[in-house]
C-alpha cells in the first residue's frame, strides 16, 4: 500500500490543536481560485510512501506532541487516497497517535466508515455558502455533495472535534450575511465544532502559478486585511455561540411538551381514580407488604403535595426517607462542575428513589426537584428497616432499577462526551462567576485559587487544552487573562451561548 | 579532626537556622544548598514590580547605556591599571542602592588592563581618540611583560600562519581568557577571613619535589591569598567587612556581588561568568521572610538591584572585537533551575525573580540568562521560561539531563555553554578552527584558498603534505581522506598553539581572586571548537550525492564549483547528510586527543559561534555546498540557511543528533528563530507550543537552544529607526546581543536567517 506525498511540515503549530507534523497529499478534485498549493493538484506525483513510512517520520516527533499535538494529514485532499488515510491512521491510531484530516469534503467515500472513527480532528473546509458560488470557486458543482457529507459524517462513525475553516477573499463572503450562511451550514455538526476559523485571503502563492504557467482566476485581487479577517472571526463565533443556544433552548422546550402531553393524558384516565391507599397497595414495592401490617405502614409514611420547583431532596441530604412518586415528575439532577445541570433521570408514577440510600446508608447525592406538582409518600427509615429491608420483592425492584439507571448513565456518558473543549471551558467559566465572580467596571473579576493544570481537572479538559481555549477565547473578546490567576468575563452572553 | 565550623561565633551568627552538614565543617556550597533550599512548585503570580529606587536607579544608567550605543564612545579610567583593588569606590545614586560596588569609580566608566595584551589595549584607546598617562606606559613597558609577548615569543612559524590565514580563529592570546566562574558563593557563607585561613594551610600542606608544576602550584597559592586580601580591602572601601560570613539576604547578595566585581576588576576575560547562585540566595531570601526582615518587593528589589549591577559591567575592547564578537558582549552568565541528584528540582522562587528582572527593568543582553532544562523540572517554571522567551527573547537553554550525569548538580554554564563544577572545574579557552576552511585545504592541496604571503604575494601552503585535487568531479573517498590528513595536522597545531597561550597566561595574566574562590586543585577542561561544520556536512554530502565540479584558476585552487543533482542537506531530519556532521566531529576529536595538554587538562570540543559568523564567511572561499564566498556561515550548529527544508522539528533534530558526551561536550550551540504567530494563534498557544517544542527537543538529547520570538518585520524596522526599540534583544549563537550594538551587515544577517514562518 503505498500513497503520494507531496511534501512534509515537520512543525505545524495552526493546523490542528497543538505541536503537529503535517503531511501533504498528492491531489484534489477541487480547482479553488485562491488555492496556494496548486502544485498538490495532481493525483499522482511527489514521493510514493507506505503508512508504515509516515508512522516511522512520526516517531521522530513524538516527543514535541505534547498532551493535544500529533499527525495532521492534509493536502490536497486526503480524503481522495482514502485507503492509504485508512491505513495510515489505523498504523498511527495503534501506536497511540492523536490524528488530525484536513479536508475540504471531497474524498472516496467507500472508505469514510473506516477512516471517520479513527480521527480525533476534522479540519473542514467550508469553501463557499450557496451552489452557485461554490462551483465558481472549485469549479465543481459540488455543493449538495458537500452538504451531504456535513450530514453523514456522524453516520460514518466520526466521534471526535471538528474546526471549522473559511478561506475569506474580499468582495466575495467578508459581509454578516456569509457568516449567516456558515453557520446555518454546520448546524448538523454544530455539537463538534470546537473552532471557527476566518483566514484571510493571501497572494503568496500566486508565484507557483506563475513558474507553473497557469492562469491565476483571482488575478488583482488583493490579500484579505487580516485585522477585518479577524472581526469576522469573531462574528462567526458569536453567531454560532447564539445558534448552538438556541438549538438547545428548543430542544428543551420539545422535552418539555412531551411530558405536558403525557401528563395531559394522565389527567383524562384520572377520573377513575380510586382512593389512594387502594391503589398504593397495587404498587409492586408494597405488594409484598403484609396485609396485616400494610396499616402500620399506610400510618407511618408522609404523603405530601409538592409544587413544581420545590425540592423534594438535595445532594447531601442524611439518608432518612425513601421516596415513591404517586403522582407528578420528579427530575433527579446534578450541578455539574461544567455549571450545567445535568438531569440524570425524570421519574414518574410509581417510580421510587433511595432505596439503595437507605439500604448502603448513604447520603442523597443528587438533587431531586418536582419538575410538576407532584405527590410523593416518603418513607422514613425505621418504616423501611421494618418492612423493606428483607423483603425480595423490594430487593428485586431495586436492582431492576439499577439496571435501568446503569443503562441510562451509559446513554449520559456518550451524551456527555460529544460536549467538547469549547462547551466544558464555557461552562467551567459560568460555574466560577457564580461562585467567585465579582463584578467590576471592567467585567466579571474571577481571581482563580487553581492553576491550570488543576483547572484542566476540574472541567475534564487537559492542561494544553483548557491554556488553549482560554487563549482563544480571549482572542474573541470574551474574557482578559491577567497573569496566571485573573480571568476578566468581558462576554458573559457569547460565553453562555456555548451552554445550556 | 574536622572543625565544626558552628563552634565559631561569626559563623554561629550568621548561620542562624542553617541546617547543618558538611558544608559546616569544610568548604561545600553544594551541600549547604542541598541540605537548606526550598523547592518552587508555584507560578509566577507572587512577582512584584521594580520599587521606586530600583525604577530611578536603572532609568538613570539606563540613559547612560543608550548614549554610549547611540555615540558609540566609551569613558576610561586612564589613570590606573586594572587590579582588585586599584579603584576608588564608586556609585550610581548612593541613597537609592541596595547593592553597591561599581568596576570604577563611575558606571560605565572602562578599566585598561594591559596584563593580557598591551598592544590591544592602546589600539582600543586609540580607537576612542583616548590616550593614558605617558609615564604610565613607560613605566609599565619598562618593567613588564604581557601574557600576549610571551605568547608571540613561544609561537611557531605554523603557528602563526594558521592564525593569519584565519584557520584558528579568535584564540586568547592577546586578550584575557576568561570562562573562568569563581564560586562567588564562598564569600558570602564563609567570609574572607575563613577562605584565606583555608588557602594558608593548603599552601604549608603542598610539599614535596620542586617540580614546575609544583613551584607554580605554591606561587599561585601565595598569589591567591593576596587576592583575598585584597577582596577585602575593596569592600572595606565601600563601608562593607567581608572577612565575615554574610549575615542576611542583603548581605548575601552584597558579598556574593563583591567577590565578583574583584573578578571583573581584575580581568577582562572575554567571557566574565557569574555561576550559578539563584537556589543559593533563595536560601537567604526564604530565612530573611520569615524571620520578617523583609516582603517580597524587597527581595524582589534586592535581585532588581544585583542585576542592574550586572549590566553595567564593561571591558575595554577595540571597535575590531566588537564587530569579530558582533555586539558588546561579556557572557555574565547565570545558570538557572535544573534538578538536583536527589530529583528535587533546584527551582527557588529567586530563580522566578531573578529572570522577572527582564520585565522590571526590560529586556537586556546580560546577564546572560541560562535556563537548565530538564524533563523534570516543574511545568509551570518551563511554562514560564517559555512565556518569558516569548515576550524578551533573552534566555536559552541548556540539556540539564545531559550534563548532570557529568558535572552534578553543582555545575554552572561559562560563557555560552561551557559547563563546569563551580569552584571545582576551570577551562581553557580556546576559540575555534574554520573546518570549512579546512574542507578546501584537502581539496586544495593545503594551500589556502585567499591569503596571499604579504611580501611576496604568492598563496600560502598551510598545511603540508597535502595533495593538490585535480578531479573534474570530486571523488568522495579522495576527498574524504585527505580532508583527515589536514584535520590531523590542524589538531596538533591546535594543541600546541593552545598549551602555548595558556601557559604564558598563567604566568603574565593569573587570574588570582577567582581561583582563589576555587577548590586548591582543579580539574581543568581545555576546550576546542569548530566553526563551519553545517557546511562541511552539505559539502561533503554534495560530493557524495551529487556531481561536484571545482572551478579553478590557474594556480589549480578551486576558487567556485559547479553542483549536479540533489543532494541531502544537513538540518532536514536526513540521516545520510546528519551522519557526515557527527562523524566530522568524532573524528576531529579524536584528533585533537592524540596531542598532550597543558597541565593535564582534558580535550572537549565545542559547536559555537561566539566569534560572529559573519567574520569567518568573509575569510572563506567558495564552498562544495554552493556556498558562494564570502556569505556568513551558519552561527554555531545551526544548518546552513535556508538548508533546511522541512520545517523546523527536521531542524531541531538534525541539531540534536550531535553527540555531546565525550564529542562535543563544550557545548553544541543552537539558535532558534520563529514567527510569533507561526507559533500559535494566542499567547497562551505559543507558551504551550514553545513548552513542548523545549520538551521534545531536549528530550531527544539535545544540549542548546537559542529561542527568539519575533516578526521579521520588527527586526528590519528596528534596522531602519533604531531609536524606536532601544534596548531590542536577540539571541546569536550562544548569547543575547542589543540589536542596535550591530554593525548593518550583521543586522541583515539575523533578519536572512531562517526565520520559521510555516503557517
Amino acid at each position: 500500500m503505498k500513497g503520494f506525498l507531496h511534501s512534509i511540515e515537520s512543525m505545524g503549530l495552526v493546523d490542528g490543536p497543538g505541536i503537529r507534523t503535517i503531511f501533504f497529499l498528492q491531489g484534489c478534485p477541487l480547482r479553488c481560485a485562491f488555492c496556494h498549493n496548486p502544485d498538490t493538484l495532481k493525483r499522482v506525483g511527489g514521493q510514493e510512501v507506505t503508512p508504515q513510512r509516515i508512522l516511522e517520520i512520526a516517531s521522530r516527533y513524538r516527543s514535541y506532541y505534547g498532551e493535544e499535538g500529533g499527525v495532521t494529514l492534509s493536502g490536497g485532499e486526503p480524503l481522495l487516497q482514502g485507503e492509504f488515510v485508512y491505513k495510515t491512521l489505523e498504523l498511527l491510531k495503534q501506536e497511540g497517535y492523536n490524528t488530525c484530516v484536513d479536508t475540504s469534503g471531497f474524498g472516496n467515500p467507500m472508505y469514510y466508515s473506516k477512516i471517520f472513527p479513527l480521527v480525533d480532528t476534522l479540519i473542514l473546509d467550508v469553501k463557499a455558502f450557496d451552489r452557485e458560488s461554490f462551483k465558481n470557486l472549485t469549479t465543481i458543482d459540488g455543493f449538495d455533495s458537500y452538504l451531504k457529507f456535513i450530514n453523514d459524517l456522524e453516520c460514518y462513525g466520526f466521534r471526535g472535534q471538528i474546526w471549522i475553516r473559511h478561506v475569506m477573499v474580499p468582495g466575495y463572503t467578508d459581509n454578516e450575511q456569509s457568516m449567516n450562511s456558515l453557520i446555518d451550514i454546520i448546524k448538523p455538526i454544530s455539537h463538534r465544532v470546537e473552532r471557527i476559523e476566518i483566514l484571510p485571503y493571501h497572494t503568496s502563492g500566486v508565484k507557483k502559478y506563475h513558474e507553473l504557467g497557469i492562469p491565476y482566476r483571482l488575478e488583482g485581487v488583493k490579500p484579505m486585511d487580516k485585522h477585518k479577517a479577524k472581526e469576522f472571526e469573531v462574528m462567526a463565533n458569536k453567531l454560532f455561540a447564539t445558534t448552538l443556544q438556541e438549538e438547545r433552548k428548543a430542544k428543551e422546550r420539545k422535552r418539555q411538551e412531551q411530558y405536558k402531553k403525557l401528563k395531559d393524558r394522565e389527567m383524562a384516565s384520572d377520573k377513575e381514580k380510586t382512593e389512594m391507599i387502594s391503589n398504593l397497595r397495587k404498587l409492586p414495592l408494597l405488594s409484598d407488604v403484609a396485609e396485616e401490617d400494610l396499616a402500620d405502614v399506610l400510618k407511618e409514611v408522609i404523603l405530601t403535595n409538592i409544587k413544581a420547583g420545590d425540592y423534594i431532596f438535595k445532594t447531601g441530604d442524611p439518608p432518612e426517607y425513601m421516596y415513591l412518586i404517586y403522582k407528578g415528575q420528579m427530575k433527579i439532577y446534578y450541578n455539574t462542575i461544567d455549571g450545567e445541570e445535568q438531569i440524570f433521570y425524570i421519574y414518574t408514577d410509581g417510580d421510587f428513589v433511595g432505596g439503595l440510600n437507605l439500604l448502603e446508608k448513604t447520603p442523597y447525592e443528587y438533587i431531586g426537584q418536582a419538575l410538576t406538582d407532584c405527590q410523593v409518600v416518603a418513607i422514613p427509615k425505621s418504616i423501611f428497616d421494618k418492612y423493606f429491608y428483607d423483603s425480595p420483592i423490594f430487593l428485586r425492584s431495586v436492582l431492576s432499577k439499577s439496571f435501568e439507571r446503569i443503562r441510562q448513565a451509559e446513554e449520559l456518558i456518550q451524551r456527555l462526551s460529544t460536549s467538547n473543549a469549547s462547551m466544558k471551558t464555557a461552562g467551567l467559566l459560568l460555574k466560577l462567576v457564580k461562585r467567585i465572580g465579582v463584578e467590576t467596571d471592567d467585567g466579571i473579576r474571577l481571581e482563580l485559587s487553581m492553576n491550570r493544570e488543576e483547572l484542566g481537572n476540574y472541567s475534564g479538559l487537559r492542561r494544553e487544552t483548557i491554556t488553549r481555549k482560554l487563549g482563544e477565547f480571549k482572542e474573541l473578546g470574551y474574557i482578559e487573562l491577567v497573569g496566571n490567576k485573573v480571568i476578566i468575563i468581558k462576554d458573559i452572553e457569547a460565553l453562555e451561548g456555548y451552554v445550556l | 579532626m574536622r572543625d565544626n565550623l558552628f563552634d565559631r561565633p561569626e559563623m554561629a551568627e550568621a548561620w542562624e537556622g542553617f541546617e547543618p552538614g558538611n558544608w559546616s565543617e569544610e568548604i561545600d556550597v553544594r551541600d549547604f544548598i542541598q541540605k537548606n533550599y526550598e523547592p518552587y512548585f508555584g507560578d509566577h503570580s507572587f512577582l512584584e514590580d521594580a520599587t521606586e529606587n530600583t525604577k530611578q536607579l536603572w532609568d538613570h544608567v539606563n540613559a547612560l547605556i543608550q548614549d554610549e550605543v547611540r555615540n558609540r564612545t566609551v569613558k576610561v579610567d586612564l589613570e590606573r591599571f586594572s587590579g582588585i583593588d586599584n579603584f576608588p569606590p564608586g556609585y550610581i545614586d548612593q541613597d537609592k542602592e541596595l547593592i553597591v560596588g561599581l568596576q570604577t569609580d563611575e558606571p560605565l566608566k572602562r578599566i585598561m588592563n594591559p596584563y593580557g595584551g598591551f598592544r590591544m589595549l592602546k589600539k582600543s584607546l586609540d580607537a576612542y581618540g583616548l590616550k593614558m598617562d605617558p609615564e604610565m606606559e613607560a613605566r609599565f613597558n619598562e618593567y613588564r611583560k604581557t601574557h600576549n609577548q610571551g605568547t608571540f615569543d613561544a609561537y611557531t612559524p605554523e603557528m602563526r600562519t594558521v592564525r593569519s590565514v584565519g584557520l584558528l580563529t579568535g584564540l586568547p592570546d592577546a586578550y584575557g581568557r576568561g570562562r573562568i566562574i569563581g564560586d562567588y558563593r564562598r564569600v558570602a557563607l564563609y567570609g574572607i577571613d575563613y577562605l584565606k585561613e583555608m588557602r594558608m594551610k593548603d599552601k604549608i600542606n603542598h610539599v614535596g619535589l620542586a617540580n614546575e608544576e609544583n613551584i607554580r602550584l605554591r606561587e599561585e597559592f601565595s598569589e591567591q591569598i593576596r587576592a583575598l586580601d585584597e577582596i577585602k580591602s575593596m569592600a572595606a572601601k565601600y563601608g562593607f567587612d567581608i572577612g565575615r560570613p554574610a549575615k542576611t539576604a542583603q548581605e548575601a547578595v552584597q558579598w556574593l556581588y563583591f567577590a565578583y566585581l574583584a573578578a571583573v576588576k581584575e580581568n577582562n576575560g572575554a567571557a566574565m561568568s557569574f555561576g550559578r547562585n539563584t537556589a543559593f540566595l533563595d536560601i537567604y531570601i526564604q530565612r530573611d521572610l520569615k524571620r520578617g526582615l523583609i516582603d517580597e518587593k524587597t527581595a524582589q528589589e534586592l535581585i532588581d538591584q544585583l542585576v542592574i549591577k550586572l549590566r553595567l559591567v564593561r571591558h575595554l575592547r577595540t571597535p575590531e572585537y566588537d564587530e569579530l564578537f558582533a555586539g558588546d558582549p561579556t557572557w555574565v552568565t547565570e545558570s538557572i533551575g535544573g534538578i538536583g541528584e536527589d530529583g528535587r528540582p533546584l527551582v527557588t522562587k529567586t530563580a522566578y525573580r531573578f529572570l522577572h528582572t527582564l520585565i522590571n527593568l526590560g529586556t537586556s543582553p546580560e546577564p546572560n540568562m541560562t535556563v537548565l532544562w530538564s524533563e523534570q523540572l516543574p511545568r509551570e517554571f518551563k511554562e514560564y521560561c517559555a512565556y518569558m522567551s516569548i515576550k524578551t527573547a533573552s534566555i536559552q537553554y541548556e540539556n540539564d539531563d545531559l550534563m548532570r550525569p557529568l558535572y552534578g548538580d553543582d555545575y554552572a554554564i561559562a560563557c555560552c555553554v561551557s559547563a563546569m563544577r563551580v569552584g571545582k572545574e576551570m577551562q581553557y579557552f580556546g576559540a575555534r578552527a574554520n573546518l570549512a576552511k579546512a574542507l578546501l585545504y584537502a581539496i586544495n592541496g593545503g594551500i589556502d584558498e585567499i591569503y596571499r604571503d604579504k611580501v611576496t604575494g604568492d598563496y600560502v601552503q598551510v598545511i603540508p603534505g597535502i595533495e593538490l585535487n585535480t578531479q573534474e568531479v570530486l571523488d568522495y573517498d579522495t576527498v574524504l581522506e585527505s580532508f583527515k590528513k589536514v584535520m590531523d595536522k590542524l589538531a596538533e597545531i591546535y594543541v600546541n598553539t593552545m598549551n602555548t597561550i595558556h601557559y604564558m597566561h598563567d604566568k603574565y595574566a593569573y587570574e588570582a581572586g577567582q581561583m582563589a574562590l576555587h577548590d586548591p586543585y582543579v580539574h581543568r577542561w581545555i576546550a576546542f571548537g569548530i566553526a563551519g561544520l553545517s557546511i562541511v556536512a552539505d559539502s561533503l554530502s554534495a560530493i557524495k550525492y551529487a556531481k561536484v565540479k571545482p572551478i579553478r584558476n590557474d594556480a589549480g585552487i578551486a576558487v567556485d564549483f559547479e553542483i549536479e543533482g540533489e543532494f541531502p542537506r544537513y538540518g532536514n531530519d536526513d540521516d545520510r547528510a546528519d551522519e557526515l556532521a557527527i562523524k566530522v566531529s568524532e573524528y576531529f576529536i579524536e584528533a585533537l586527543r592524540r596531542t598532550p595538554a597543558y597541565r593535564n587538562a582534558e580535550h572537549t570540543l565545542s559547536l559555537l559561534t561566539i566569534t560572529s559568523n559573519v567574520t569567518y564567511g568573509k575569510t572563506t572561499g567558495s564552498t562544495p555546498d554552493g556556498r558562494k564566498k564570502g556569505e556568513p556561515f551558519a552561527p554555531g550548529a545551526n544548518p546552513m540557511n535556508g538548508a533546511d527544508q522541512s520545517g523546523a522539528l527536521a531542524s531541531l533534530n538534525s541539531v540534536a543528533k550531535l553527540p555531546y558526551k565525550g564529542v562535543n561536550q563544550d557545548g553544541i550551540s543552537n539558535t532558534f528563530s520563529i514567527v510569533p504567530m507561526a507559533l500559535g494563534k494566542n499567547l497562551e498557544e505559543r507558551v504551550t507550543n514553545l513548552t513542548n517544542i523545549l520538551e521534545g527537543y531536549f528530550k531527544r538529547g539535545a544540549f542548546h537552544l537559542n529561542v527568539n520570538v519575533m516578526d521579521k518585520d520588527l527586526l528590519i524596522d528596528a534596522m531602519e529607526n533604531p531609536d524606536k526599540y532601544p534596548n531590542l534583544t536577540i539571541r546569536v549563537s550562544g548569547y543575547a546581543v542589543r540589536f542596535n550594538r550591530l554593525d548593518r551587515e550583521h543586522q541583515l544577517d539575523v533578519i536572512n536567517r531562517t526565520f520559521h514562518e510555516f503557517v
